[in-house]
Order: C-alpha cells, then sequence, then structure tokens
C-alpha cells in the first residue's frame, strides 16, 4: 500500500469516526441507529466494507454508482453489488484537488481523490463505475475516473418531458443491462429483476415510513440521525439494510406513540435544502442540531430524494419492468440538473406543509452553480409561503465552521423570535 | 432597581452598557479587547459599574455577544450579534422610526439586518471571509496614508473627486493606494475612494438582504462620516447614526439581559 494512500485512509478514518462517535454520544439516540454507524465505520474508517459486506468466492462483481439515475434493481438482477460513491470527505477532496480545476465541486473533487488514491478502500472494489450525465462536473469527472477504472457513462437526458428523451432513456437502460450482463456473465431473467424490484421496493418503503415519521410534531429522531440511516444504504446490501431500517422505524414508532422526543421540544423545524451534505461531511447537519434547530427533511440526493418513490411496474414483463425503471430513475427526479424543474418546487412546497416547516437552510456547495441558479426560485417560493431561506456557501473544508455558526445560530434566533416578538417588559 | 449588563467582546474592541429595569440606560465603557477577552470584560465592567456606583455583584444579570461571546464566563448567557444588534436598534430608534435597515460595520466583519414593521429580523446577511467591508480595511489603507483612524472621515468629506479604488482584497487594495500616491493623486481623493469602495461593497451585501426603509449604521463604521457620506450616496437613502454606534450590541445584550431574567 502506498504511503499516500496509508495517509488519507488515517485522516479520512479520524474525520468520520469524529461524526459516529458524535452520534455515539447523543445517550438518547434510537437503539437501532448502532447498526448504521457500524456501516459507516465499516467503510470509512476500518476500511473493512469487503469482509462485512461476505464477498464470497467467487467474488461477485461490485458496481460503483454516482447520482441517483443509475437502477440498482438491475444491477442486484445481474448478481452483482452496487456501491455508491459520491464523496463526501474532505480529506479525499483535498486529494481531488490536484485533478480537478479549482471551482469543481467538492463531491467531485473527493470522489476523485478517493478514486486515484484507492482510499477508502471501497472505491478500489468496484469492477466499474456508472456515472450518469448529471451536470457538468459529473460529467468530467466521468472522463477523468477512466484513467483508473473502468467507466459507463450513463447518457441522462436532461429534458425529462419529451417523448424523445423517454426513448433515448430507455435505450440507455437496455445497453447498462447489456453491459451488466456481459459485466457479471448473467443473462438479466425477468424473475429475477422482479425480485429485484420487490427487494428494492421494501427498502423504499421503509425509507418512505422513516419521512413519515419524521413528519410527527414532536420529533422522534434527530436529523443527522436520520441522515445516516438513509445513507448507509449506499454500503450495504438493500435486503440488510432494509431489515435495520424497519427495526429503526419499528422504534420511532414506539417512540411517537409514547410522545419521546429526541431533543428538547419547541425546537424550530428546518429543512436542509440544495446541495447533499454526504458523509462524512457532517458539517451542516451538525450546526443545526446543535445551535437549537430540529433537523427534520432534507431533499437531498443522499437522503430523501434517494429512495423515495417506488417502481410502479404491473405487467411484469420484461419491457415493461424496464419502461417502469426508466421512468422511476428519471421523473420524480429533481436534481436541478435538469431543466425545467418545476417539479422540484412542487415538492418543496409539499414538504413545508407536510414537515410543518419554519425556515429552510439553503446548501450551495462550492461549484456547485445549478443549485446556486435554483435559489431564486426557491427563495420566492418561501417568500410566498412566508418561510425565512438561509443561503450557506461552504465545501468540505472545516476552518469556516465558526463563522457559519454564528449565521446559523442568529438564523434560528431570528426564527423564534418571529414567533414570540418584542424586547423586554 | 435591577441593573443589567451587556458585554459585546468584538475581536477589535470590547464594550459594555448598564441598563435598568424601565430600560433606561445607565452608562457605558469601551476598551480594547486585547488577547485575553474574559479579562478585559472583567476589568471594564468592573470599572463600569463603579462609574456608575453599582456592585458587580449587584447585577441581575449578563448577556455577552460578539465574536468572542462564548469566552465571557462572567455572563450568564449569550446570544448572537444579530439578535444583540437587533434588539439595541429597536431601542435607539422610536416607534415612528423609518429605518428597516441596519448596517454594522465592525472591525472584523460587516452586517446587513433587515426588520420588519414590528422590529422582528426579517433577514440578514454577513460578511465574516474576509476583510473587505470591514473596520480593519480602513484601518489598513489609513496606515499606508499615515493617517489615524479617526482623520480619515472626516478627510474623505473634503474631496470633491474620490480616486476609483477597485481592490476589494486588503493586500491588493494597499498596493493599489501606494501606486496611487506614487501617481501624486491627492491623499483626500484616495481616502474619499476607501470610503466608497467599503460603502459600495457593503451596498451589495444589503441589496442581497433586501434594504428597505432608512438606513441605521452602527459599529465603530457609525462614527466615521465619510463612511456615512459614502453610504447616503451609495444607497440613496437617509443614514441615521445611533447615539452610541459602537454600543449598539451590548445595549442590546443588556435589554435582552434584563427580558431573560423577566422571564425565568
Amino acid at each position: 500500500m502506498g504511503k499516500r494512500k496509508q495517509r488519507l485512509l488515517r485522516a479520512l478514518g479520524r474525520s468520520a469516526e469524529g461524526v459516529l462517535r458524535g452520534l455515539e454520544e447523543a445517550a438518547d439516540r434510537p437503539k437501532q441507529l448502532d447498526y448504521f454507524i457500524e456501516v459507516m465505520r465499516a467503510a470509512y474508517v476500518d476500511d473493512c466494507l469487503a469482509e462485512r459486506l461476505e464477498l464470497s468466492e467467487p467474488r461477485p462483481k461490485v458496481v460503483g454508482i454516482y447520482c441517483v439515475m443509475a437502477p440498482e434493481e438491475l444491477v442486484y438482477a445481474a448478481g452483482a453489488i452496487p456501491l455508491r460513491l459520491c464523496g463526501g470527505s474532505h480529506e479525499a477532496s483535498c486529494a481531488g484537488d490536484e485533478l480537478a480545476p479549482r471551482d469543481a465541486c467538492p463531491v467531485v473533487k473527493s470522489a476523485l481523490g478517493s478514486t486515484a488514491l484507492g482510499a477508502p478502500s471501497l472505491y478500489e472494489l468496484c469492477d466499474v463505475v456508472v456515472v450518469p450525465t448529471t451536470c457538468d462536473a459529473k460529467r468530467k469527472m466521468g472522463e477523468e475516473l477512466a484513467q483508473h477504472t473502468e467507466v459507463w457513462v450513463l447518457d441522462v437526458p436532461h429534458v425529462k418531458e419529451s417523448e424523445g428523451a423517454r426513448r433515448q432513456w430507455l435505450e440507455e437502460l437496455h445497453g447498462f443491462k447489456r453491459d451488466l450482463e456481459r459485466l457479471t456473465g448473467n443473462r438479466i431473467k425477468r424473475r429475477a429483476l422482479k425480485e429485484a424490484i420487490a427487494m428494492l421496493g421494501r427498502a423504499q418503503h421503509q425509507a418512505r415510513r422513516l419521512y413519515q415519521l419524521r413528519q410527527a410534531p414532536v420529533p422522534v429522531v434527530r436529523g443527522s440521525e436520520a441522515a445516516l440511516a438513509l445513507h448507509a444504504f449506499a454500503f450495504d446490501r438493500a435486503d440488510s439494510w432494509t431489515e435495520a431500517m424497519t427495526r429503526l422505524n419499528d422504534e420511532l414508532e414506539e417512540r411517537t406513540r409514547h410522545q419521546q422526543p429526541s431533543q428538547g421540544a419547541q425546537r424550530p423545524r428546518l429543512m436542509l435544502a440544495g446541495a447533499p451534505s454526504i458523509f462524512p461531511n457532517w458539517k451542516l447537519p451538525n450546526l443545526i442540531e446543535e445551535m437549537g434547530g430540529a433537523l427534520v427533511t432534507d431533499e437531498s440526493c443522499v437522503g430523501d430524494r434517494y429512495l423515495y418513490d417506488p417502481v410502479g411496474a404491473v405487467e411484469n414483463t420484461m419491457e415493461d419492468m424496464m419502461v417502469a425503471l426508466g421512468s422511476r430513475y428519471l421523473m420524480p427526479c429533481t436534481c436541478p440538473s435538469f431543466a425545467p424543474n418545476d417539479d422540484r418546487l412542487f415538492r418543496l412546497r409539499q414538504a413545508v406543509e407536510d414537515f410543518q416547516l419554519d425556515g429552510v437552510l439553503y446548501l450551495v456547495l462550492k461549484g456547485c452553480v445549478i443549485y446556486d441558479f435554483e435559489l431564486q426560485r426557491v427563495e420566492k417560493l418561501m417568500r410566498e409561503l412566508g418561510l425565512p431561506v438561509l443561503r450557506i456557501e461552504t465545501d468540505y473544508n472545516p476552518e469556516d465552521v465558526e463563522q457559519l455558526r454564528t449565521r446559523v445560530e442568529a438564523f434560528i434566533e431570528m426564527i423564534q423570535e418571529n414567533t414570540q416578538l418584542e424586547v423586554g417588559a | 432597581m435591577r441593573v443589567f449588563a451587556g458585554i459585546d467582546a468584538g475581536s477589535t474592541y470590547l464594550k459594555a452598557a448598564l441598563v435598568d429595569d424601565k430600560r433606561q440606560l445607565l452608562g457605558v465603557k469601551t476598551a480594547p479587547t486585547g488577547i485575553d477577552a474574559r479579562e478585559t470584560a472583567k476589568e471594564v465592567l468592573d470599572a463600569l459599574c463603579l462609574q456608575v456606583g453599582v456592585e458587580p455583584m449587584a447585577l441581575a444579570a449578563i448577556t455577552a455577544t460578539g465574536y468572542s461571546r462564548r469566552q465571557i464566563d462572567l455572563a450568564g448567557d449569550n446570544v448572537t450579534e444579530i439578535k444583540a444588534h437587533a434588539a439595541g436598534a429597536r431601542w435607539a430608534l422610536g416607534a415612528d422610526s423609518e429605518v428597516r435597515t441596519l448596517i454594522d460595520v465592525g472591525g472584523q466583519d460587516s452586517k446587513v439586518i433587515v426588520f420588519d414593521d414590528n422590529g422582528a429580523v426579517k433577514n440578514f446577511v454577513m460578511n465574516d471571509k474576509c476583510a473587505a467591508g470591514t473596520g480593519r480595511f480602513l484601518e489598513a489603507l489609513a496606515r499606508v496614508l499615515d493617517v489615524s483612524v479617526k482623520e480619515i472621515g472626516p478627510m474623505a468629506l473634503q474631496s470633491k473627486l474620490p480616486c476609483e479604488i477597485n481592490s476589494m482584497c486588503v493586500v491588493f487594495a494597499e498596493s493599489e493606494v501606494i501606486s496611487l500616491l506614487a501617481r501624486r493623486h491627492d491623499p483626500v481623493d484616495i481616502v474619499a475612494g476607501i470610503h466608497v469602495s467599503m460603502a459600495k461593497r457593503i451596498a451589495v451585501m444589503a441589496r442581497k438582504a433586501g434594504l428597505s426603509g432608512e438606513v441605521l449604521l452602527t459599529g465603530g463604521g457609525g462614527l466615521n462620516p465619510g463612511l456615512v457620506a459614502a453610504f447616503e450616496d451609495e444607497l440613496l437613502c437617509d443614514v441615521h447614526i445611533a447615539e452610541h454606534p459602537q454600543l449598539n450590541g451590548a445595549i442590546g445584550a443588556a435589554l435582552l439581559a434584563g427580558r431573560l431574567a423577566a422571564a425565568a
């Protein structure tokens, strides 16, 4: 193992362990959260994901996936294991600095750094990586990754509503299916795909259940905890994850029944919107909770957007399932790489109501122009709905945490103030 | 009579204020923060208590704000600068005031706070990343020109045609000022240019925050008449100055200490 890799592994492990310890220190955390903490620890701290996933001989193929457009159902149906690779590590993004232009976003820099150095090792575990053509940075990242690994580019149309786009997308998925069959040597059979859709359907059902539980007037789980649990899907087998998530949801349901809040009640209910907070970049979820906010929902592609929607296959013929997959992985996605993207505003409006929000924190990761572009529309919508929005532009570097702390704290104070006005006697 | 104290531990100056339970200001005091904000806070507060004639032990409540607020162990509570400034502004302005925007130019950051008609904070924007648009920017450039910070404001008012200073970065602005001097520009015009450049920078923030109504200028920047004039030209509205511009945060914190004590 090269020295650089060793050093990066150590640095990664330290900051990931810091986040996990932070979660473990909360004595009132749900007991069932520990499973997900262990998944993340295996991936980032102990660097032993291969052992944890029990990749027995002959080792199944591992498919690395970026973004949320590649149907994992097809990967499972081909007998391979999917891992989600979008990067959230400051250390890896520093390693990636030299591989990407300065203005590239930290998600891409982190993924490039991790791939180039093979740390964490789960990046090396992948026999192939799938890069959907979402935003410019991801697309160019795909090209750069090809120096290190086999890359399949998935051509995602940027205008969803046209008939041509849908046809082209279906073609892409058929190509993806053929590539998977070639990689694994297994033909994807109707029954296997049907089972994979059902298996992921159960996972999606539990993810939705978690968000429903988070709509309760008294929050029973911290946002940082829920985000970690969802995020662990990236590094776990879907069926094991679903079992653990079912247990977590059962526990949370129990808490709801007994009105056991996870943090002091009366906290302002906040949404973390905009660019994703990817593990171990827990900067904003932690700040929100430390400064007295209740993080009740998000629209992140490692959170809500990751697993919310189910696949609507009816006939279960191969073609019907492929069409249903194509529809599921294109239509409901509200990533700002699509235009027009009015669906996103619709979903946000819905979230304000469903989660009884008091305010929105909007994360702009440095270099992510498209989320910043849509901020104007989101601000306009929230003005209409009477909700304040705080834009926070940052990357994975912890150097600005204290400045951000003041801003987040003042934002939360402002919301509290506006509900109970007037100074003094 | 119950007395409440507010301490605003800024990056450059530490400010303290005492108010009574009728929300009357009893006294204020300012001193350089120095390296030990905790110790400075104690000294300033003791001196202020002596001046006003109350026992430090008899203070009903103390609230801290400002950059070093968490280090002030004397204080029973701390609030962000935004909250403290909003409270201070509400107190300083009458009910019929047209002011809806507060601009605070501090030593290390600058901020814009926009209120609604009830005085509640509607939005705020802070510059906390670099020295552009902060007191430090003025200080550093005054040093290059070899004039004191107190002099630069009145000096700027004498200019007929301010020089253009384009660099927002202090380091580059310094070399820009040096080259203007080398080209024999009148220091008065250079100083005025520095103020205009600062006002422009902060005006961008103010518009982003949703500038409305008239403006109240606080912080050390409020002591500078050149900056007030530059803001009026840039924002095209009346700019008011609080009676104690530098103490707005400390007064706000003292009032909030009173409110907290009342709520407890």
